[in-house]
C-alpha cells in the first residue's frame, strides 16, 4: 500500500469531526429543547398565577367549585367567529365537535350543542324522532302532546324562566313561554326576542335558535319531548345542573397580555374544557424560505418525534400528560405532534390554584419547528465547516503524501539507477540536503555508495595492481629458473624445473588477463579511426578461428558488398577475438558459431551467437560489466569477467553498443554489437 | 677483451640472476641499484652495453633520466630498457630516447642473451665493410641482417632491434602470414598480442615518414601479418 494510500486512510480520520459535529448539534438540540421547556414551563407558571389572583375573570362563577358534569346538565358554550345563518344546520358555526347528548334516560336519542357570538348565545338540538307530531292550535305543554324542546333559562339576575319551542310546521319560529293569564288560566304566548328554526330531517328534527346574551345568566336547562317520552334534565329535578362553561371574551384579552408571538395560551377548567384561548402559533412561513436546506444530513442527527404523542384535536376539551398532570396540581411540559400537520408542538401546563385547591390549568403551546429551523441553521453552518475542513484535510493530507511519495520515489530511483551498468558509481543523491529523515536517508545512501566506490575503485585497480607488481617476483623466478636450467642439471632435476617454469608460465597467464582491461583502456587513448571493410576483417578473422579453434565450427554471413566502417580495426579484432573466445567457451564441441553482419536502421549489427545453452535472465544486462563472471565450470584458462568488458568498451568507444540475449529458438546465446555506420 | 655491461636493477635478487646468466655468456657484468653510483661509474668508465630498469629505488623515471645522461655520454652506446612497465607509453618514451630496446621483464634470460648478442653483433658488423649476402632486397626495402640496419629506397629506417626483427622475419618471406608467436619468437622476445600490435603500428609508422604510401605489412586479422610487395 502507498504511502499516499495510507495517508489518506488516515485522513479518514478526519471525519470524526462531522461526527462529532452532529452529536454536538443533538446535545445542542437536547438542551435548546430542554431550556425552551423550562421557559414555557415558566411563563405557564407566571400565567398561572396571575389567573390564581383574579377568579373572577377565569370562571363565570368564581366560588362554583364544582366541576363540570355533562351528566349533569352542564354545558360548555363555544366561541362563534362568526354570526350563523338560522337555518337548523350548525355546519356555518365552524365547530368540529359534535353535538352532545343529552343527560338523562329519556325516550329519545337527542343531542345539542351550545355556541356564543357574544351578543347572542345559539342553541343548536337534534332529536331522533321520526313521527313528527305538530304543535295544535292554542297549545298548552302541561296537556298537550305535541314534539317540542323545552329550554329554562336562569336569568343573569338569578330568576328563571321556561320556554319551549314547537310548531305546527317547519320554518322559522320564536320560542314561547307560558303566563299566568288574568283568568287564571295558564297561556303560551311568544317571545319574539328567540328566535329559532325547526328543520325536519327524515331522521327527526333539527332547532338551531338564538337567545340574546342578556336573557341567559350561569345556568341553563334543555329537554326535549312529546307524549312518548323526554330527555334531558330540567330545572326543577336538576336545580344543580345546566351550568353554562364558555370562554370568555375577557379572559382570552387578559391571556392575551402574558403570552408572546408564536405561542397560544388555553385556559381550562378543572375538567380540561377551555375557558379562554389566545395567541397564534404561527405558520412555518420562515422555515420555508429554507425548506430546501432541509438536506440529507437532518436524517443523520434528526430526534425521533414520530414517538411523540399526537395532540388531541378536541375542540372543547384538552387532552394530554400535561394537562392531565397540570389538573393533577403538577407544572407539566411535554413535546407532543400536532393533530392536524404532525408538527412539533411544545406544550406546558400550570395548575390555577384557588384557595388550595387545583380549578384549572393554562396551557401554553409554542410551534416546536423554530427549534428545528434553528437547529438546521447551526447543524448546517457546523456540517458545512466541518466538511469543509475535512476536504481540506484530505487535500492537504494527499498533497503532502503525494509529495512524500515522490521525494521518496527520486530516492528510489536515484538508489536503483546509481550504480550505472558500466560499473560507475554516483555519489550524490537527491535531497541529501533536507533536515528531515529523507534527507538521512539519501545521506545514508551517499555514504553506503561512497564505501561502495572505493571498494570498487580498489577492485578495478587490483588486476593492474596485481599484475603490475607480481611480475617482478615472477620474473626472479623465472630468471633464476634460466639460470638453474644453464648450471647443467641432472634429468630428474631438470623436471621439477619444467614443472616450476610450467607454473610461472601459467602465472604469467593468469597476469596478463588480470591486466587486459587496463591495457584496452590504453589501447582505446592511443586508437586512430581508418576507414576499412569490416566483411573483409571478419572473413581474414574468421579464417584465423578456424585455424586457432579447431573443436567448433563457424559459419559467417555478410552482406555481398563491401562494409566501411570507421573505426580502429585492431580494437576491433579484440572485441571479435573475445566474442569468438566466449563462444567457444560455452558452445558444445561440434556446436556451431556463428557470425552475421547486416546493416539495420543506419547501423551495422554484428551478432555472434552460439549453441550453447541461453543466458539467464537475470544476467542479460550485467554480463557487459567490469569483474562480472558467472562461470561455473573451471578450465585451463583464468576468468575475471573482463572479456565481455572489453567487448562493451570497444563497441562504445565506435559509438555503438553490445546486447547479450538468447537466440529466438531458444537454442543459445546471441551477442548483439552495433556499429554506426560511416 | 671481455666485453663489459652494466645492469642497472633495483632489485637484488633481479639483478644477480640477470648478472649471472650474462656473465655465464662469458660477458663482464656490473651491477648497480640505482641511477646515482651507476652514474658516477659511467661518469669514470663507460660500459660496452648498459641494461637499465626504468623505475630505480624511489626515482619512478629514473631508467629515463639516466638514459638520458648516459646518451650525453655516448652517442653510440647500446642501451637495453628491461623493466616490468610494459605501457606503450613507456616503450615509446624509452626508444625515443635513444634507447636500442624495450624489453620487458617477462623476457627470458637466454632471449635476453640472444638480445646483447645481436646488439654487440650490429656493433661489429657496422664496423667492418658491408657484406653483400647478408643483405635482403625487396623491393624498396633493402635489410642487412649483419648491421641490422633497414633502409626504404636507400633512405635508412630507424628501428629498435625487436622492430628489425619483425621486419625482418616479415620480409624474409614475403606473402608468408606470420602469425604473432612466430613474430615474437623472430625477435626473442614474450610479448603479449596488444605489444606485438604496437610493434607493427610503430614500424609502419617509421616507414611512413619516409614513404607516406607504404603499406607492405598487411594485417590478417585473426592470424597476423604478412609483407607483401
Amino acid at each position: 500500500m502507498s504511502i499516499r494510500l495510507q495517508l489518506l486512510i488516515v485522513a479518514l480520520t478526519t471525519l470524526v469531526l462531522p461526527w462529532a459535529g452532529c452529536q454536538y448539534a443533538r446535545e445542542l438540540e437536547t438542551a435548546l429543547r430542554d431550556s425552551q421547556e423550562s421557559a414555557l414551563l415558566a411563563s405557564a407558571g407566571t400565567v398561572a398565577n396571575a389567573l390564581s389572583a383574579q377568579p373572577q375573570l377565569v370562571f363565570r362563577d368564581p366560588d362554583d367549585t364544582v366541576p363540570f358534569a355533562a351528566g349533569h346538565g352542564d354545558w360548555y358554550v363555544f366561541a362563534l367567529q362568526s354570526q350563523p345563518l338560522l337555518d337548523g344546520y350548525r355546519d356555518d358555526w365552524g365547530i368540529a365537535a359534535l353535538p352532545t347528548p343529552l343527560p338523562g334516560a329519556g325516550g329519545y336519542s337527542a343531542r345539542a350543542q351550545l355556541g356564543s357570538t357574544g351578543r347572542y348565545l345559539y342553541l343548536y338540538v337534534e332529536v331522533d324522532d321520526t313521527h313528527f307530531d305538530p304543535e295544535p292550535g292554542n297549545a298548552h305543554p302541561e296537556r298537550d302532546r305535541f314534539d317540542r324542546i323545552d329550554l329554562t333559562l336562569q336569568h343573569p339576575d338569578g330568576t328563571r324562566e321556561f320556554y319551549f319551542f314547537a310548531t305546527g310546521a317547519p320554518g322559522m319560529i320564536a320560542a314561547q313561554s307560558i303566563v299566568n293569564g288574568g283568568d287564571g288560566e295558564d297561556r303560551a304566548v311568544e317571545e319574539p326576542r328567540i328566535q329559532a328554526f325547526w328543520l325536519q330531517t327524515s331522521a327527526g328534527y333539527h332547532l338551531e335558535a338564538r337567545i340574546p346574551s342578556s336573557f341567559v345568566g350561569s345556568r341553563l336547562w334543555i329537554e326535549a319531548q312529546d307524549g312518548n317520552g323526554k330527555t334531558g334534565l330540567d330545572a326543577i329535578n336538576a336545580p344543580d345542573g345546566g351550568r353554562l362553561f364558555s370562554m370568555t371574551a375577557g379572559l382570552s384579552r387578559l391571556l392575551g397580555t402574558f403570552i408572546r408571538a408564536g405561542t397560544r395560551a388555553t385556559v381550562v377548567d378543572a375538567n380540561a374544557l377551555r375557558l379562554g384561548v389566545a395567541g397564534d402559533l404561527g405558520t412555518l412561513t420562515a422555515a420555508g424560505s429554507d425548506a430546501d436546506t432541509e438536506s440529507w444530513y437532518r436524517h443523520m442527527i434528526s430526534v425521533d418525534t414520530s414517538s411523540f404523542p399526537l395532540q388531541s384535536a378536541a375542540p372543547d376539551r384538552l387532552a394530554g400528560h400535561s394537562v392531565a398532570a397540570a389538573l393533577a396540581g403538577q407544572p407539566h411540559a411535554e413535546w407532543v405532534r400536532g393533530a392536524a400537520n404532525q408538527e412539533l408542538l411544545l406544550t406546558a401546563a400550570a395548575p390555577i390554584v384557588i384557595a388550595g385547591s387545583t380549578r384549572g390549568a393554562v396551557f401554553l403551546e409554542q410551534a416546536g419547528d423554530q427549534l428545528l429551523e434553528l437547529r438546521d441553521r447551526a447543524v448546517s453552518r457546523l456540517f458545512n465547516l466541518t466538511l469543509l475542513a475535512t476536504g481540506a484535510a484530505f487535500v492537504v493530507m494527499f498533497g503532502f503524501a503525494t509529495w512524500l511519495s515522490m521525494r521518496i520515489g527520486r530516492l528510489r530511483d536515484a538508489a536503483e539507477s546509481a550504480v550505472s551498468s558500466d560499473g560507475k558509481i554516483r555519489l550524490d543523491m537527491p535531497e541529501s540536503a533536507s533536515a528531515d529523515e529523507i534527507g538521512a536517508l539519501a545521506r545514508g545512501f551517499e555514504r553506503l555508495l561512497a564505501r561502495l566506490n572505493e571498494h570498487t575503485q580498489y577492485l578495478r585497480t587490483l588486476g593492474g595492481k596485481l599484475s603490475h607488481e607480481l611480475r617482478t617476483p615472477l620474473t626472479i623466478v623465472r630468471s633464476s629458473l634460466d639460470n638453474l636450467e644453464s648450471e647443467g642439471l641432472r634429468d630428474e632435476q631438470r623436471h621439477f624445473v619444467t614443472r616450476a617454469r610450467d607454473g610461472t608460465q601459467r602465472l604469467q597467464s593468469i597476469l596478463s588477463a588480470l591486466g587486459a582491461a587496463a591495457r584496452v583502456e590504453e589501447s582505446i587513448k592511443q586508437a586512430e579511426f581508418v576507414n576499412f571493410d569490416l566483411c573483409e576483417l571478419l572473413r581474414s578473422a574468421i579464417g584465423g578461428y578456424r585455424d586457432g579453434f579447431s573443436k567448433s565450427r563457424f559459419t559467417l554471413q555478410t552482406p555481398p558488398d563491401p562494409c566501411f566502417i570507421r573505426g580502429a580495426p585492431d580494437l576491433l579484432a579484440q572485441l571479435l577475438d573475445k566474442l569468438i573466445e566466449n563462444a567457444v567457451d560455452f558452445c558444445p564441441p561440434a556446436g556451431m558459431i556463428t557470425v552475421r553482419l547486416e546493416r539495420a536502421m543506419g547501423n551495422y549489427l554484428l551478432q555472434v551467437s552460439n549453441d550453447g545453452p541461453p543466458i539467464p535472465a537475470a544476467l542479460h544486462g550485467r554480463l557487459f560489466e567490469s569483474l562480472f563472471e558467472q562461470r561455473q565450470g573451471r578450465d585451463d584458462k583464468p576468468h575475471f569477467g573482463l572479456g565481455l568488458y572489453i567487448v562493451r568498451l570497444v563497441a562504445e568507444f565506435h559509438g555503438g553498443s553490445a546486447v547479450a540475449d538468447n537466440r529466438a529458438d531458444g537454442g543459445g546465446a546471441l551477442f548483439t554489437i552495433t556499429l554506426p555506420l560511416i | 677483451m671481455k666485453k663489459l655491461i652494466a645492469i642497472v636493477e633495483d632489485e637484488p635478487a633481479l639483478r644477480e640472476n640477470y648478472a649471472a646468466a650474462l656473465a655465464r655468456q662469458g660477458y663482464s657484468v656490473k651491477t648497480y641499484a640505482n641511477r646515482k653510483t651507476a652514474m658516477q661509474a659511467f661518469a669514470a668508465h663507460l660500459p660496452d652495453l648498459a641494461i637499465i630498469d626504468i623505475s630505480l629505488e624511489d626515482e619512478a623515471e629514473g631508467g629515463f633520466d639516466l638514459c638520458r645522461d648516459l646518451r650525453a655520454l655516448s652517442a653510440e652506446l647500446p642501451i637495453i630498457f628491461l623493466t616490468a612497465r610494459d605501457s606503450e607509453l613507456d616503450a615509446v618514451s624509452g626508444l625515443r630516447l635513444g634507447a636500442d630496446d624495450f624489453l620487458t621483464k617477462d623476457v627470458s634470460l637466454p632471449h635476453l642473451a640472444a638480445r646483447v648478442a645481436a646488439l654487440f653483433r650490429r656493433i661489429d658488423a657496422l664496423r667492418r665493410p658491408d657484406n653483400a649476402a647478408a643483405i635482403v632486397r625487396r623491393g624498396a626495402l633493402s635489410i642487412d641482417g649483419e648491421k641490422m640496419q633497414t633502409t626504404w629506397n636507400g633512405t635508412p629506417v630507424t628501428l629498435s632491434l625487436t622492430e628489425f626483427w619483425i621486419v625482418h622475419a616479415l620480409a624474409r618471406n614475403p606473402g608468408h602470414v606470420k602469425n604473432r608467436q612466430q613474430l615474437m619468437d623472430a625477435a626473442n622476445v614474450v610479448l603479449d598480442d596488444n605489444t606485438i600490435t604496437s610493434h607493427i603500428k610503430r614500424v609502419r609508422r617509421k616507414f611512413q615518414q619516409i614513404d607516406p604510401a607504404f603499406d607492405a605489412i598487411q594485417t590478417v586479422y585473426g592470424m597476423g601479418y604478412r609483407w607483401v610487395e
